[in-house]
């Protein structure tokens, strides 16, 4: 179209458009909040989902590592042979939709025996176990053993070190111990009885909230298992699972069903979930109504504005003009100001976004800074919706 | 193309007719290309009605309106602009001029549709039917007589095979009458054109093939 031709169309045609500007104003206005409501509502519900199905080891609330046992009760109590998982338990539960991955906690079955010389001096029995490296939070750079090191890492759980330095060196009169500092001691393991005994010298070189245990390599296990143990292979009882979202209401139920316990606390999430969907759904509501009285009063607008040019549309008409190259014209004055709407509305959600992701950055949550393509492909729905019932009503207008 | 009336009466005319008769209302009608039909229609015997069904503005009638292969009945709005930009233009009896635009934007918003005549052109019609010192004045501050030779030249603004004018040159006197007379003339022979005039009385305005009376 050419630029006289569209400049005296437009006179024609939109001329006394600025008589109602406040009207105009106001439906893209509704328009801009219904989308950015819209676009709230969907981030809402992607942002939750985001932290709780997180890809990597520390970006998630922590919750998509859960570590699961039987619950022992009193019939199981003395029969450890009832606690323990089997194999086909094992491939069952992998094979859950929500459980992403399982991996094995395997124990010490010999005899291990830590003591510590200087002023903490102690020395005690204890266990170890070990577990697939891809479980473990967060990796030390010298996390690995093999046969032959005499230096073995140890990862510690913080809620021993918390009950050590809250309850056992309050109690005892002992000094609390920082996590650096505990990483500068050596304990000392001897392993091993009678024929085959051996001294390592063990470092806590991490801690893990998310597996309550002391952790070596599995690569020490296993091979202490072989080297000093008495050859049987006992079966584990404690599984840690990676779970897309541990508020899934079909996998709670899956841990009720089977007897399995695991940190309930780690559960509470499938309270957040629902209030979250309520929060989420009321905004996506409001939302669609929103833009729904934005699009009607929007179209109402452009309809009131073709029934005003009336006659001179239907001159342009007897002259030649075809109703569609009208409604092309139309259609081309008006869609700017609904892309510009959406525009505007997109902005708003990434600086929403980027906000929000600064903020729990602060709580060592990450975020991503640019929504994600959930919230864009609900953005390109609303708007091909509302462009395309903009221009059938032009169209139709125009006929 | 060729212009085919096959009984055709205009349903509010319809009892009138019947008591009236009449060369055209009722009748099998062909008029071939390039002819030059003069309609003589006395007051109240439908001569807008004829010309306005023709141009597709009506369809409040009875009977069929072929122009070439298209009939007017049921025809898509597309077609109808087609037919309206390239082969078929129009000189209203009111004008129907924006009253809102400029004499100048009132023809070049025809013009820009097929770009068959110059600006220049334009340009030099205003000055032979003595209106060009109107060119920017807006066309509802223009007399009758100058509104209908903006009307005549819009309507020549476009290619065509028929011109239809009705009372084209009511509000104009004589000198401007053979002014406009002989720039239509003109345009409808370069397009090897026909036209359909229809008017009140007799008149000679144009060498007709046939003159049928309404």
């Amino acid at each position: 179209m050419e630029k006289k031709q569209k400049l005296i169309l437009r006179k024609l045609l939109l001329g006394d458009r600025t008589k109602s500007k406040a009207r105009l104003w106001a439906a893209l206005i509704a328009l801009c909040i219904g989308t950015t409501l819209l676009l709230l509502s969907v981030m809402i519900w992607w942002n939750f989902r985001e932290l709780l199905q997180g890809k990597g080891s520390s970006d998630s609330l922590g919750s998509t590592f859960l570590s699961i046992s039987k619950k022992i009760t009193d019939a199981k109590m003395g029969r450890p042979e009832l606690t323990i998982f089997s194999p086909e338990e094992i491939n069952a539960f992998a094979k859950t939709p929500q459980v992403q991955d399982v991996g094995v906690l395997t124990s010490n079955h010999f005899p291990l025996y830590a003591s510590l010389g200087g002023s903490l001096g102690f020395a005690t029995e204890m266990f170890v176990e070990g577990v697939p490296d891809r479980f473990i939070d967060k990796l030390p750079d010298d996390w690995h053993w093999q046969p032959g090191d005499r230096m073995l890492p140890v990862i510690l759980s913080s809620e021993f070190l918390n009950l050590y330095n809250y309850g056992f060196a309050v109690s005892r009169g002992l000094p609390q111990l920082s996590q650096t500092s505990i990483k500068s001691i050596a304990i000392n393991f001897k392993v091993g009885n009678g024929s085959r005994t051996d001294n390592y010298s063990a470092y806590v070189v991490g801690f893990s909230d998310r597996i309550s245990s002391v952790l070596v390599p599995q690569s020490f296990i296993d091979y202490g298992n072989k080297t000093y143990g008495n050859g049987i292979t006992i079966a584990s009882s404690r599984l840690v699972v990676k779970v897309k979202d541990p508020s899934d209401k079909a996998f709670v139920q899956y841990l009720q069903d089977h007897d399995y316990t695991t940190n309930s606390e780690q559960l509470r999430f499938s309270k957040i979930r629902a209030i979250v969907e309520v929060v989420s759904a009321a905004t996506g509501i409001l939302a669609l109504l929103l833009m729904g009285i934005g699009a009607l009063v929007f179209i109402l607008f452009i309809e009131l504005t073709i029934a005003r040019a009336q006659a001179a549309l239907t001159l342009l008409k007897e002259i030649g003009y075809s109703p569609s190259f009208l409604g092309k014209f139309m259609i081309s004055r008006f869609s700017p100001l609904v892309f510009l709407t959406v525009l505007v509305s997109a902005i708003i959600a990434i600086t929403v976004q980027t906000v929000a992701a600064m903020k729990v950055k602060d709580l060592f949550l990450n975020l991503p800074y640019i929504p994600g393509w959930q919230v864009w492909l609900a953005l390109l729905i609303s708007t091909a919706i509302l462009f395309s019932l903009i221009s059938r009503a032009i169209t139709r207008a125009v006929r | 193309m060729q212009l085919s009336l096959h009984r055709l009466v205009p349903i509010p005319l319809k009892n009138k007719i019947d008591l009236k008769g009449s060369a055209i209302w009722k009748e099998e009608i062909t008029f071939k290309e390039n002819e030059h039909v003069f309609v003589r229609a006395p007051s109240g015997t439908g001569k807008t009605t004829l010309v306005h069904i023709l141009y597709n503005m009506r369809t409040d009638y009875e009977g069929t309106v072929q122009w070439g292969t298209e009939t007017l009945t049921g025809i898509d709005s597309d077609t109808l602009s087609q037919l309206r930009t390239k082969k078929l233009s129009i000189i209203f009896q009111d004008m129907r001029l924006f009253p809102e635009l400029s004499t100048w934007e009132n023809l070049d918003i025809k013009r820009r549709l097929t770009h068959t005549v110059t600006l220049e052109e334009v340009d030099s019609w205003l000055e032979r039917l003595g209106i060009r010192d109107k060119k920017d004045a807006l066309a509802r501050t223009l007399s009758y007589g100058e509104q209908q030779r903006v009307a005549i030249i819009r309507a020549l603004l476009q290619p065509f095979e028929w011109l239809l004018m009705d009372e084209p040159f009511s509000h104009l006197d004589h000198a401007n009458i053979d002014k406009a007379r002989k720039l239509i003339i003109e345009v409808v022979e370069k397009h090897k054109a026909g036209m359909i005039l229809a008017d009140l009385d007799e008149n000679n305005y144009f060498p007709y093939t046939q003159t049928l009376v309404l």
